[in-house]
C-alpha cells in the first residue's frame, strides 16, 4: 500500500509538471470563459452595429400618412419616409446614399411592398422585421376603419395558446446538460486514460521500466499510476466545471442561463453518481490503455496501438450519446448496463429520473467485475511485456503471455 | 548472508539461453558472471532478481527465494535509463522511498552519493540534459542509494570515461568492504581480475568455468615469458625452438610451455653477457582464458 502511495504521488507530480498539461487545462479554461462570453460579444457587436439606411415610398398612401409612426417604435432601422421616383432611389442606392428603398404600391387593392436594394448579394439583410411591422400597421389601419367594440377587437386579436403535456413524466430534466455533461465526462476519461498509457510507453521507452520493477510490484505500478493520473484527472474535471459554473453565473444572463442550463434536477447524490461514474469509467479504459502501453516499445507505436481502446471508447460513448433523446429505451438501459458505455450513460438516466436503484446497483456490480478482469489481464501482461524492447507485440504474443506463468 | 543457484534453467520457445546454472557466494566480495553477447548473462541476473521467472532449479538469499520482500537488492541494469523530464533528484527520491527509506535518510543517502559521485550539480537538473555518462552515474546511485546487501551490476563499465570508471571502481571496492555481496556482468577482463574473487564463464547458457578466480589462475602451467634486453636475441630464441609472439624495440613476448624452458632462455642469455631489464613468466590472463573457454 505504502508502494501505491508513493507510485500514485509521483504520477501526480509528473502530471501536474508536464508543460502540455498546464498549457492545455489554461487552453480549455480560456476556452470556457470566452464561450460564455459569446452571447454578450455578440449583444455588444450588434449594439453597436450600423444601422440600414431605408427609405419608404408610399406613393398610394396606402398607409394614409401613418408611417411616421414607425419612426417612434425601436427600429433597427434609419427610416427615411419620402415620395421620390424610382430613378431618384436608384441613383441614390446605386452612390450608397441609402441601403434599400421599400415602395409600397395599391394594385387594384393588392398591396406590393416592393424592396429595392443594389444586388441579390444583399438579400440575406432584407427588413423582415420592418415588413411585418408594416402589416400590423396596415392590419391596424384597416381594423380601426371598421368601428368595432372593444370585445369585438378582442376577439379578433386573441392568440391561440400552445403547450405540450406528457402522459409519462418519467423523463425530466434538460437534455442539454445532459448532452454537455456527457461530453465532459467522454473528454474527461478519454484524455486521463490516455495518459495511463502514453506514461507507461514513456517508462518503457526511456528503460527505466527495469529499475521500476525491481523497486516495486507491476501491480502497485500500474494501480498506482492510474490512480495518480486519475486523480488529476478528476481535480481538472472539477475545475473544468466549476469554471464553467461560475463563468455562466458571472458572464450569461439569468434569464437566457436558466434557459439553457435547467439545473433543477441537480443534487448531491447525482454528483456522487457523477463521480462514481467517471471513476469507474476511467478506471476501465485507464486499465485498458495500460494494457496497450506495455506492448509497444517505440513512442511511434502507440497511436497504433491504442486504437482498438479509442474505438471502443467511441462506440461506449456514442451508444449512450445517441440513446439519450429516448431514455425509455432498450438500447439505452442496455447502455446503462454495459460496463463500456454505462459511465457515459448511467449518471443521465439518474439526472433524468428513469434509473431505477436496482439498475444502479446491477451497473455497478457489472462495472466492478469488469475492471477487477481487465485489471487481472493488464497487470498479467503488463508484466511480462514491459522487457520486450522489440517491435510491438501482435495479440497472438499477448494471448501467449497471459497464459505463460 | 549467502546467495545460491541451483541447477535453474530457462527456455525463451525453443532456444535454451540458460542450461542448468549453479554458483553460490557465502562470503562479501565480487562475483565475475562473464561471456559473450547473448550468452544468458543478463537472463541469470533478471531471474535471480525475479524480474524474469525460472523454468527450474532454486534461487535462494539466505534460504528465502530471491525477491522484493525478502532481499533488499540494488540492481543497475544493462539497459540504462532514467526520466527524461524529471529531476533527478526527484528520480532518486521516488526509488529510494519506494525501495522502503524514509525520507530523511533518503535525502542524506543521495547527498551523500552525489558527493562522493560527483553529481551533485546536476541533482536539479532534469536528466535529459545529462550526459550518457552522468546519466548512468546516476542510475548507478539509484542501485545502491537504499544501502542494499546483494547489489547486481549489468556491465556496469560500458560507456564510461576512465575518470568516472576509476570512481566506480572504488566505490565497488568499498561496498565490499563495507560487507556487500556484488554480482557483476562485465565484459573487460582486466576490471574483473581487479575485483573478482569468484568467477562463473557462460558460453551460450552453459556454464564453462567456474570457481576462485585466483585458484582458476593457478590451474593454468605459465605460458609466455615477457623479456626485455640491450640486443636483437630472436636467433638465441630461435635455437631454443621457441615462437616470439611480440617484438618492439628488444622488448619480447615468448610463447612457453612452462617454466623449465623460460630458464633456458634465461641461462642463454646470461652466457652471453646480455643485459636484462626485465625478465618475467607469466600465467594466462583472465582474457587468455576466457578466450580459450569461449572463442572457440
Amino acid at each position: 500500500m505504502k508502494d501505491i502511495i508513493t507510485v500514485t504521488k509521483f504520477a501526480i507530480n509528473d502530471m501536474i509538471k508536464r508543460k502540455s498539461f498546464i498549457i492545455s487545462t489554461i487552453i480549455i479554461l480560456i476556452l470556457i470563459v470566452v464561450g460564455f462570453n459569446i452571447p454578450n460579444l455578440i449583444n455588444s457587436l450588434d449594439s453597436e452595429s450600423y444601422k440600414q439606411n431605408i427609405t419608404i415610398v408610399d406613393k398610394d398612401n396606402v398607409f394614409e400618412n401613418n408611417l411616421e409612426l414607425l419612426k417612434d417604435l425601436e427600429l433597427n432601422y434609419n427610416l427615411n419616409i419620402e415620395n421620390k421616383d424610382l430613378d431618384e432611389l436608384k441613383e441614390e442606392i446605386s452612390s450608397k446614399k441609402i441601403d434599400g428603398a421599400l415602395i409600397v404600391e395599391n394594385n387594384n387593392g393588392n398591396i406590393n411592398l416592393n424592396y429595392i436594394i443594389l444586388d441579390m448579394s444583399l438579400f440575406y439583410e432584407a427588413p423582415e422585421d420592418l415588413v411585418e411591422t408594416l402589416n400590423t400597421l396596415y392590419h391596424n389601419i384597416q381594423l380601426n376603419k371598421l368601428s368595432l367594440t372593444e370585445e369585438e377587437l378582442a376577439l379578433i386579436s386573441t392568440n391561440l395558446n400552445f403547450t405540450v403535456e406528457p402522459i409519462k413524466d418519467e423523463a425530466s430534466g434538460n437534455i442539454l446538460v445532459v448532452m454537455m455533461l456527457s461530453v465532459v465526462l467522454f473528454m474527461a476519461i478519454y484524455f486521463c486514460a490516455y495518459q495511463v498509457s502514453s506514461s507507461i510507453t514513456i517508462e518503457k521507452t526511456s528503460k527505466i521500466i527495469e529499475t521500476l520493477v525491481t523497486s516495486t510490484s507491476p501491480r502497485n505500478i500500474i494501480v498506482g499510476k492510474t490512480l495518480g493520473i486519475g486523480l488529476v484527472g478528476l481535480a481538472q474535471m472539477l475545475i473544468v466545471v466549476i469554471t464553467a459554473i461560475i463563468s455562466a453565473n458571472l458572464f450569461l444572463d439569468k434569464e437566457l442561463l436558466s434557459l439553457i442550463l435547467d439545473v433543477s434536477n441537480f443534487n448531491l447524490f447525482l454528483l456522487i453518481m457523477i463521480i462514481i461514474y467517471f471513476i469507474s469509467g476511467y478506471f476501465i479504459y485507464a486499465l485498458l490503455y495500460a494494457l496497450t502501453g506495455s506492448t509497444v516499445s517505440k513512442p511511434e507505436d502507440i497511436q497504433s496501438a491504442n486504437i482498438p481502446i479509442s474505438i471502443l471508447v467511441i462506440i461506449g460513448f456514442y451508444l449512450s450519446y445517441l440513446t439519450m433523446m429516448n431514455p425509455n429505451s432498450n438500447l439505452n438501459f442496455f447502455a446503462a448496463i454495459f460496463p463500456l458505455s454505462s459511465p457515459f450513460c448511467m449518471p443521465f438516466r439518474v439526472m433524468m429520473g428513469v434509473a431505477s436503484v436496482k439498475e444502479i446497483i446491477l451497473s455497478l456490480v457489472i462495472i466492478v467485475i469488469t475492471i477487477i478482469l481487465i485489471a487481472k489481464v493488464a497487470i498479467k501482461i503488463y508484466s511480462n511485456a514491459i522487457l520486450n524492447y522489440g517491435t510491438k507485440l501482435s495479440i497472438k504474443e499477448l494471448i501467449n503471455m497471459y497464459k505463460s506463468k | 548472508m549467502s546467495l545460491e543457484l541451483k541447477n535453474v534453467s530457462k527456455t525463451f520457445g525453443k532456444k535454451k539461453v540458460v542450461n542448468d546454472i549453479s554458483f553460490h557466494l557465502d562470503k562479501p566480495g565480487v562475483f565475475g558472471l562473464l561471456g559473450t553477447n547473448g550468452a544468458g548473462k543478463t537472463t541469470t541476473i533478471r531471474m535471480i532478481l525475479g524480474i524474469l521467472t525460472k523454468d527450474c532449479g532454486t534461487i535462494k538469499w539466505n534460504g528465502l527465494e530471491v525477491d522484493r520482500k525478502n532481499v533488499n537488492f540494488g540492481y543497475l541494469p544493462e539497459e540504462r535509463g532514467i526520466y527524461p523530464k524529471i529531476k533527478i533528484y526527484d528520480q532518486l527520491l521516488y526509488f529510494a522511498t519506494l525501495k522502503g527509506m524514509q525520507k530523511d535518510d533518503a535525502k542524506k543517502s543521495i547527498e551523500k552519493w552525489a558527493k562522493r559521485l560527483k553529481v551533485e550539480e546536476y541533482l536539479p537538473m532534469t536528466a535529459e540534459k545529462l550526459s550518457k555518462g552522468n546519466q548512468q552515474k546516476i542510475q548507478f546511485m539509484t542501485a545502491i542509494i537504499h544501502n542494499p546487501s546483494l547489489i547486481v551490476l549489468d556491465e556496469p563499465f560500458s560507456g564510461l570515461d576512465p575518470v568516472n570508471t576509476d570512481i566506480l571502481k572504488n566505490i565497488i571496492i568499498d561496498l565490499v568492504k563495507d560487507g556487500k555481496y556484488v554480482i557483476m556482468s562485465a565484459h573487460q577482463m582486466p576490471t574483473i581480475e581487479e575485483f573478482c574473487t569468484d568467477i562463473l564463464i557462460l558460453d551460450k547458457g552453459n556454464t564453462v568455468l567456474q570457481g576462485n578466480l585466483k585458484d582458476i589462475k593457478n590451474s593454468y602451467v605459465a605460458n609466455r615469458l615477457q623479456l626485455n634486453v640491450d640486443r636483437d636475441i630472436t636467433s638465441i630464441i630461435e635455437e631454443l625452438n621457441l615462437e616470439i609472439e611480440i617484438e618492439k624495440n628488444n622488448e619480447y613476448t615468448i610463447k612457453i610451455n612452462n617454466e623449465e624452458e623460460a630458464n633456458k632462455v634465461l641461462k642463454k642469455i646470461m652466457d652471453k653477457k646480455i643485459s636484462i631489464s626485465k625478465f618475467e613468466i607469466m600465467k594466462p590472463t583472465l582474457n587468455d582464458i576466457f578466450i580459450e573457454k569461449v572463442g572457440k
